[in-house]
């Protein structure tokens, strides 16, 4: 448990050392995953997702924890946090990154904008750089994050069984969806 | 002949009624009934989040297990498709740390009516501590 603390504390303290006028969080992000296999089409989605964006620095973090994807079925989830992600063991995901194109966005000023985020995604224990597009809507008291990215599931040391592989997609697509607010607020 | 046709027959009946008892109660096995399983643990939400956030013993016990916490919430947050119950303890890099319970559909109009000085019990099941709070999805409001 305490090694959960240490982790946290290490992904905001690139946000902490930033002034806390520029710090908007969320914690009810909603991140999901689509995996579409010749014999079936899988969907999960998360609602309770932390995330912070520093609109000086262009930082940016997310934290999930992986027994609150839902499924659909049951069983998937089963599969899902028992044998392939293994969320007894890794049971948060985490994203620490940046907007790269930061002082093209204009956060005081109402509208919308493309945004290019890279950083370090972790999975299953496991950690791949990536990068990715999206867009932030500037509206009055919040900010809404949209990006969609792709993963392969290989890259995090995680294997399909050959008796399922046909059900589930080696590449996933990941989407996010965040509403972030001024903390102080 | 016609015994092996009748030995044939039990044998196309019986794999038949496996491949529907595999289809219906293994692969599409409907979710546990969070709103009417019994509570695994009942205790207070403070206590719960102490737990957790102090890393003792008692923490380990909770996950995946259905919870009742009971105390006065101190906010009702609703998003487009879902609505939380927060009971915050302490404060952090996010803001208030605590527990996060997600209500189930059928008791969003209830929740987002509740008082915030009234004390209630939420069952849930629990997915765990992020670092920040502890949290319960599949969650109903229990009736004093």
């Amino acid at each position: 448990m305490k090694t959960i603390k240490l982790t946290t504390s290490i992904l905001f303290l690139l946000l902490a050392t930033s002034t806390f006028a520029q710090r908007y969080i969320t914690k009810t992000g909603h991140i999901w995953f689509h995996s579409e296999a010749p014999l079936e089409t899988i969907e999960a989605h998360n609602k309770q997702v932390n995330a912070a964006l520093d609109t000086k620095t262009g930082a940016i973090v997310f934290k999930v924890l992986m027994k609150s994807f839902i499924f659909e079925k049951a069983l998937m989830q089963e599969h899902f946090n028992e044998n392939y992600v293994e969320s007894d063991k890794f049971p948060n995901a985490t994203f620490q990154g940046k907007v790269t194109n930061i002082d093209a966005i204009d956060f005081s000023k109402k509208g919308s904008y493309e945004a290019s985020i890279s950083g370090d995604l972790t999975i299953h224990g496991v950690t791949n750089k990536v990068t990715s597009t999206g867009t932030f809507e500037v509206l009055p008291n919040v900010i809404h994050g949209k990006s969609k990215f792709n993963i392969l599931i290989a890259d995090y040391d995680i294997s399909i069984p050959g008796a399922v592989a046909g059900k589930i997609a080696e590449e996933n697509e990941i989407n996010i969806d965040i509403k972030l607010k001024d903390l102080k607020k | 002949m016609e015994k092996i046709f009748k030995i044939g027959g039990v044998f196309a009946v019986l794999g038949i009624m496996a491949v529907v008892y595999i289809w219906f109660f293994v692969y599409n096995k409907p979710h546990r009934n969070y709103e009417k399983a019994e509570a695994d643990f009942t205790l207070s939400a403070e206590a719960c989040y102490n737990h957790y956030s102090d890393g003792s013993e008692e923490s380990l016990q909770y996950l995946d297990k259905v919870l009742q916490v009971e105390g006065v919430p101190s906010s009702i947050e609703s998003t487009n498709s879902s609505v939380i119950v927060v009971f915050a303890f302490n404060s952090g890099m996010f803001g208030d740390e605590g527990i996060r319970c997600t209500m189930l559909p059928n008791y969003h109009d209830r929740t987002t009516n509740l008082e915030l000085s009234e004390n209630i019990s939420i069952k849930g099941y629990c997915t765990g501590y992020n670092g920040t709070d502890v949290i319960l999805e599949h969650c109903s409001l229990i009736t004093q």
